[in-house]
């Protein structure tokens, strides 16, 4: 039992008999937060009950799960498997020539119209380890460490714009509304540590992701269980930091005072909600200390720096990486992070293969190499599944804007086929699963779509994809949208 | 009998009325919550296994695909559902062992007895009309001050309870002032009212209630409910989240409000205000309502995908906003608990399917906001330019000619004639594309021009759009001298959409009057043709300015260029097409009509007018042309791209009432909507209310009356409630307020005894009052309210106030938070703006939803980041400087200030102990603070008072009303 439980099952006995205590406990404390209780049976599954005063109290899951906890790379803007992982000989020998049309036929694009040109791979891959993954050149470091990741080449969604792709990856569903993975993640787990948030978000690359703030909303779950972005520049936490000139002591004093005001009131009115507010300002207080001591960069040595490439104070992927074990280490759920930049169209140098695309590479694979040797050094590993992916994948042929040239070398949005890797937590290392077609424009064989890739994700942190539900517009409503028929767990990625 | 049972006896009495024996069973109360749990989930809306569905009646009574009938009328015994779910072999019992535990032998006997007895059957509660029932033998009746009120004593009574004591004077009066006004009593109120309380308590109370109903915050207060129930922002949302200016009608709903315009007038005219016989400015500005969808302008995405998504959100947030019925899921399928067909959405949504807009960037179309001029203007140009084409349309027995010896010059891409004589355009266009071509035609009058889809069958139209941006033509004389033929107007044979088609003519010589046709909307700004999307085969018969002599040897030559896109990156090409001539004097004597031109000339000087009048732009609702409406398909499984039978307009047959299927628009749901036969409007909105004065509503699942939400704790006070507002109040919703919070309910002690606690903690009997937390803009609103920074004024553009940087953070935008200056920094919070992909941080903490989609009910959450907040947030430290200034102007000694801050902040009369704390707390923070020069000059001055009052406004007495 955490000290804060305590503490409340304290206050709580100070205001009440034990005998009241525990119809509050079966019933919830001022409310209970389905709609549905009472008539479960519908569809499969039930809703979890969750006390409304102790939202992510640490709750088993449903089955034994691999993984603790989650960290997810999310390189938005959708990076190219042309030129990191899925190596298609074939591919190179159509560059230049004219699409065929039955590519064509039937497809939506973002950008490309009437007959594009083929576009081999940019790069040179070679095979790396023990396992012969192929990846390309652009990521020296992180090919050292092949044995260790779980290729996913069959991904495949069905959205092929930014917004809408990350929604679904996310969420499960494209449009806003829907829970994010994290939350669904913290409403089914609860978050290990208390003083800090269950569901954690950094961005990089300067820009929010496509969809925004919804791709870590609580969609209709409650909003306790929504991401909470950190900042590795200035306060981690939004509002964290007490107001100038209040220090540590000056806030303890006040709160003291508050909380002895705040008892009278229960006495007074024995409104169950305080005894929770009382809990939440020190909870508050302790994350004051705890968030801003993980977030604290500086305490870590010279030599993880280096090996990290982090600098303390910006806003970078490396840091985010960095802070990503920090957080891992105090018991963080669900760490999202996103890198913002990965739309390589070849509209300009930024989105150009040749160079936006590969200074991106250089950005990620000295941090992703270290956070997984240092997960790995610290036995963090195997009990934290890391996934790295984008929202789509990026078409065997070049753009052509507006049915001109791009002034760079690109792709457009393609969402027949993307690469994603996990490692760590549960899953098999040094295997690729699935194929695409032989210009990796389609998956064809062991095809995996986001819902499957969310089931595969819930099973190893102990969940029944099809049993962990909210009840919502008449539904038990789940991360792996219920109208998606026939999702199922990766059986092949399992360890 | 347990409390739970006892509120499904009240539940039930709604039904008793209907004339059972007694013993009989009723399906509502004992089969259908049977069926909910044990059989649905498989026999169902959505799966229907054996063909079996438990959710129409007339389904039980046939033949499954195993050829057993599940209930035979009045014979049990070889009624197959009894026959299964007794049967002891497992793979023949329902429900199926792995599905769920058999059922119970009482639920047998019950279901046995249902058949026996006829197996009647009943909608649904909250399908059936309301009814007023009679309410007897109550013990205190004095304690009933409104006729509500003797409902809510029923339910206590009935559970074995007593009402509490009334509240005092200062709780009821921060309970309704915040309930009311969403702001905190001012100290005189408090003081006046306690006077009167025992001896004058009622008329007191009446005259503070009007005077709360009268304040121009009570429309503020309460246009934060409905505007989150509208998913209203300042923004459009998706990737790059751009500004819209729709804030006019944020104001509207403060206005309705204020004004108290009845609930029908305010649903009629939100929902079709368009349509109203000459709408006013104010009626066609209140259905911007529904522009408050989403519009996806992220480049590459399909603008008819989003058109359609916004359509479907309309459907979803009528539903719910109304009817509190979850129509969401019959998208895909039939409504897996409530007898709602697959079809039947798809008629809903074709009451919203002919509109005008089309996901385009630019919100087309809009309207000059609340600007009769502007109104006048453009229905009188609509009306003429009608009428122009009308004229135009009516000639008949033209003898149309293909072009001879044509000759194709495409920029790119191939082009060529079929046998028929249709053009065709093929190959790698590129943005911006021109088709030139040239052939022999003969002197002629006029010029077809017909675009056609690519496909033939309907089911796969709309298509990408086809536009032509720019149309020239020339003659060209055998010595190859050319001459450019200045062209007149354009008949088409349905006006609509964005552009006006003779703006194709705007940018050719002799086209400078066209310019004033254009209108950019995002990807194009006029043209010919059919954008973003081309609902079908097209024709425009376009008309020189003067005859066409054409020589033997003379050719014409036609260019037709091709500048506009969609999905705001891609082509609309005309790919198909045919172009004719025809020599007829019906045209020629349209040219030379002086009447028509009298009539184009008022159009171009009402298009002048139009555009010299400078005032926001709102997005509103507008119908296509009836001619042009575009048809309704449904979607298989719900898949848009897989479009199956066409279907009228209509409501589901569930609902029906009186509604009329022909010639329904609109209007008419709008009208059925808040028809007497409507059984959910009234219930739905009264419960609304409720909830925002309880906490919880009467159904608390607000958003969901149907089966599968929950039911109603006390039916009797739902439906005496909803027909009071209906019929007694006429829809007025601040009767319908003032009847709740004068009533002895809402009168109340909060405080809850333990013994209350474990009867009901959840308070659904209401044997207390309600105590609520502030809402998110309460919070904020509180703060400068007492503090004296709150600015009063209203209505405007919404405001930047302070935000911590970085927050906003929107790819491809430059958008800033530009922090306002003077009072808009501390104006209330339902002006701050509303950015979907970026709440405010300090509100979305407090449980205010993003406003991606309608959100009929915000759930509380009491969390730690909400603390830090109220205590660090630099807003409500300004704020609370601000209110130590303010307690020191009161006065008097320590004691006396700090009892003022306490009354002020919470209405609570602060006695000795309590002062005691803060003083001591005060003189530990002077002590704290008086050698350290630094902090207090960070903390403005007065440090120890204002970190005291930042600790009383984090007071759980401060945050809650």
């Amino acid at each position: 039992m955490t000290d804060l439980e305590q503490q409340i099952r304290h206050a709580s006995l100070e205001q009440f008999t034990r005998r009241h205590f525990l119809a509050k406990c079966s019933t919830g404390l001022g409310a209970m937060w389905l709609a549905g209780l009472g008539q479960n049976a519908f569809g499969a599954g039930a809703p979890l009950v969750k006390d409304a005063a102790r939202p992510l109290m640490p709750a088993p899951p449903m089955l034994p799960g691999k993984a603790k906890r989650v960290i997810y790379l999310h390189m938005a803007g959708a990076p190219s498997q042309h030129e990191l992982f899925d190596y298609k000989p074939e591919l190179k020998k159509l560059n230049g020539q004219e699409c065929p049309q039955e590519f064509l036929e039937g497809k939506q694009f973002a950008f490309i119209q009437g007959i594009p040109k083929m576009l081999g791979p940019q790069f040179e891959f070679k095979q790396h380890g023990q396992s012969g993954a192929w990846i390309s050149d652009r990521l020296p470091m992180l090919s050292t460490l092949a044995d260790e990741l779980c290729f996913i080449k069959s991904m495949h969604t069905d959205q092929f714009n930014h917004g809408p792709a990350q929604l679904l990856v996310h969420t499960g569903t494209q449009n806003p509304g829907a829970p994010s993975f994290g939350a669904w993640a913290t409403y089914g787990l609860g978050s290990e540590n208390q003083n800090l948030p269950g569901f954690i978000v950094l961005t990089s690359g300067g820009k929010n992701p496509d969809a925004g703030k919804s791709v870590w909303g609580s969609g209709y779950l409650p909003s306790v269980y929504q991401g909470v972005q950190c900042r590795s520049q200035g306060e981690p936490v939004l509002y964290l930091q007490n107001p100038p000139g209040v220090s540590r002591d000056i806030r303890r004093r006040s709160l003291d005072t508050l909380d002895r005001l705040n008892q009278r009131i229960v006495t007074e009115t024995g409104d169950t909600e305080t005894v929770t507010r009382i809990a939440q300002y020190e909870m508050a207080y302790r994350m004051q200390m705890h968030a801003t001591d993980a977030f604290d960069l500086k305490a870590e040595d010279e030599a993880t720096h280096t090996m990290y490439g982090t600098e303390p104070g910006k806003e970078s992927f490396a840091n985010n990486c960095l802070l990503a074990r920090r957080l891992a280490e105090r018991g963080v759920k669900f760490i999202q992070l996103f890198d913002w930049g990965w739309d390589s169209h070849g509209t300009d140098v930024n989105t150009s293969l040749q160079e936006g695309f590969t200074n991106l590479c250089t950005r990620i694979d000295r941090p992703i190499t270290a956070l997984l040797t240092d997960l790995k050094r610290r036995g963090l590993l195997e009990e934290t599944l890391v996934v790295w992916g984008g929202e789509f994948g990026r078409t065997p042929m070049q753009e052509n804007r507006g049915g001109g040239n791009n002034r760079f070398v690109g792709r457009d949005h393609n969402p027949g086929a993307f690469t994603v890797w996990m490692a760590g937590g549960g899953v098999k290392g040094g295997t690729s699963y699935g194929e695409t077609d032989p210009i990796g424009y389609e998956s064809i064989k062991d095809k995996v779509s986001v819902h499957d890739l969310h089931a595969t994700m819930l099973h190893l942190l102990g969940f029944d994809h099809e049993k962990l539900s909210y009840p919502f517009q008449g539904v038990n409503q789940r991360l792996t949208n219920i109208t998606k028929i026939g999702t199922k767990v990766v059986k092949g990625v399992l360890a | 009998m347990t409390l739970k049972g006892k509120l499904g006896w009240i539940l039930a009495t709604g039904f008793l009325t209907a004339g059972t024996a007694p013993g009989e069973v009723r399906f509502n109360r004992d089969i259908r919550p049977i069926f909910a749990k044990n059989c649905t989930a498989c026999h169902g809306g959505v799966k229907e296994a054996g063909g079996i569905s438990f959710i129409f009646r007339e389904r039980l009574l046939v033949e499954g695909e195993s050829g057993n009938i599940p209930v035979v009328i009045g014979k049990p015994e070889i009624s197959e559902m009894i026959r299964r779910v007794k049967s002891k072999d497992p793979d023949e019992l329902m429900p199926q062992p792995k599905h769920g535990p058999p059922l119970s032998s009482k639920d047998i006997a019950t279901l046995e007895q249902w058949i026996k007895e006829g197996a009647k059957w009943e909608e649904h509660w909250a399908f059936m009309p309301p009814v007023e029932m009679e309410i007897s033998g109550s013990k205190k009746q004095d304690w009933v001050s409104a006729p509500l009120d003797r409902h809510v004593l029923k339910g206590i009574e009935s559970a074995g309870l007593e009402p509490s004591p009334q509240a005092g004077a200062a709780e009821w009066l921060r309970r309704v002032s915040f309930d009311l006004t969403g702001l905190p009593p001012v100290v005189e109120d408090l003081s006046s009212l306690e006077k009167e309380w025992e001896t004058n308590g009622h008329g007191a109370r009446e005259r503070i209630v009007d005077k709360l109903l009268a304040s121009p915050s009570y429309g503020e207060r309460w246009a934060s409910v409905w505007l989150d129930l509208a998913r209203y922002a300042d923004t459009t949302g998706f990737e790059r989240d751009p500004h819209r200016d729709i804030w006019p009608w944020r104001d509207w709903v403060i206005k309705a409000f204020n004004e108290d315009k009845p609930y029908d007038q305010f649903t009629i005219e939100q929902m079709a205000g368009d349509l109203l016989p000459d709408a006013t400015p104010d009626q066609i500005l209140a259905t911007a309502f529904h522009r408050n969808t989403q519009t996806n302008s992220e480049g590459g995405t399909d603008d008819e995908e989003y058109r359609v998504a916004a359509v479907i959100d309309r459907v979803s947030t009528v539903w719910t906003t109304w009817q509190a019925t979850t129509f969401g899921c019959v998208q895909c399928h039939s409504h897996p608990y409530d007898p709602i067909a697959h079809d039947e959405f798809y008629e809903f949504m074709a009451f919203f399917n002919g509109s005008e807009d089309s996901d385009l960037g630019n919100d087309y179309p809009k309207m000059k906001t609340a600007n009769a001029e502007w109104v006048q203007l453009d229905r009188e140009t609509r009306a003429i330019r009608e009428e122009l084409d009308a004229a135009g349309r009516a000639i008949s027995g033209v003898k149309w000619n293909n072009l001879t010896a044509p000759e194709f010059k495409p920029q790119h891409g191939t082009m060529r004639m079929d046998e028929a004589g249709l053009i065709l355009s093929e190959g790698n266009l590129h943005n911006g594309t021109t088709h030139t071509l040239s052939g022999a035609s003969g002197t002629f009058d006029a010029l077809r021009l017909s675009i056609l889809p690519k496909s033939e069958k309907p089911a796969d139209w709309p298509e990408m759009g086809a536009l032509v941006t720019d149309f020239r033509m020339e003659k060209i004389s055998p010595d190859g001298k050319r001459t450019p033929i200045p062209m007149a107007e354009v008949i088409s044979d349905h006006l609509f959409g964005p552009f006006d088609p003779v703006s194709a003519f705007a940018n050719a010589p002799g086209g400078e009057k066209f310019k004033r046709f254009l209108n950019p909307v995002g990807g194009a700004s006029g043209g010919i043709g059919e954008f973003p999307r081309l609902s079908g085969p097209r024709w425009f018969v376009l008309l020189p300015e003067k005859r066409v002599e054409l020589a033997p040897g003379d050719r014409i030559e036609i260019s037709l260029k091709q500048g506009g896109s969609a999905n705001e990156s891609q082509g609309t090409f005309v790919k198909k097409f045919r172009i004719e001539t025809a020599l007829d004097d019906h045209y020629a004597a349209l040219r030379t009509d002086p009447e028509r031109a009298a009539k184009w000339e008022k159009v171009f000087s009402h298009r002048d007018r139009i555009a010299a009048i400078k005032v926001t732009e709102v997005p509103v609702m507008r119908d296509r042309n009836k001619a042009a409406k575009r048809e309704t398909r449904v979607f298989a499984r719900g898949n848009r791209m897989n479009k199956e039978h066409l279907v009228k307009a209509d409501v589901p047959d569930l609902l029906r009432g009186k509604f009329q299927a022909a010639d329904a628009d609109r209007l008419t749901m709008a009208q059925w909507l808040v028809s007497a036969e409507n059984p959910l409007t009234a219930r739905v909105m009264v419960n609304r209310l409720w909830m925002e004065l309880f906490g919880t509503g009467i159904v608390e699942s607000a958003e969901d009356f149907g089966t599968s939400g929950t039911l109603p704790s006390n039916l009797a006070l739902l439906d005496h409630l909803a027909l009071r507002f209906r019929n007694d109040h006429q829809w007025s919703v601040k009767k319908a307020l003032r009847e709740m919070v004068l009533s002895s309910t809402y009168r109340q002690a909060s405080k809850a005894s333990p013994a209350l606690l474990e009867k009901d903690p959840k308070n659904r009997l209401l044997a207390r009052g309600p105590r609520n937390r502030l809402s998110a803009e309460m919070i904020r609103d509180q703060a400068l309210a007492v503090s004296g920074l709150l600015s009063p004024k209203v209505f405007g553009a919404p405001v930047y106030p302070p935000q911590p940087p970085g927050v906003w953070n929107s790819v491809y935008s430059g958008a800033a938070w530009n922090e306002s200056k003077g009072e808009d920094r501390v104006r209330r919070a339902i002006y701050t703006y509303v950015k979907r992909t970026s709440g405010f941080p300090g509100f979305l903490t407090f449980d205010a939803p993003s406003r991606d989609v309608c959100s009929a009910r915000r759930i509380t959450s009491n969390t730690p980041l909400q603390a830090l907040v109220t205590m660090n947030d630099p807003a409500h430290m300004e704020a609370a400087a601000a209110f130590a200034k303010g307690i020191r102007a009161h006065g008097g000694d320590l004691r006396g200030q700090l009892a003022f801050a306490v009354l002020a902040a919470t209405q609570i009369h602060a006695d000795e102990a309590m002062l005691s704390e803060l003083e001591t707390l005060y003189t530990d923070l002077e002590k704290e603070l008086v050698n350290d020069a630094e902090a207090r000059a960070k903390l403005g001055g007065d440090a120890a008072m204002t970190l005291t009052a930042n600790t009383i406004l984090n007071m759980d007495a401060a945050l809650v009303r």
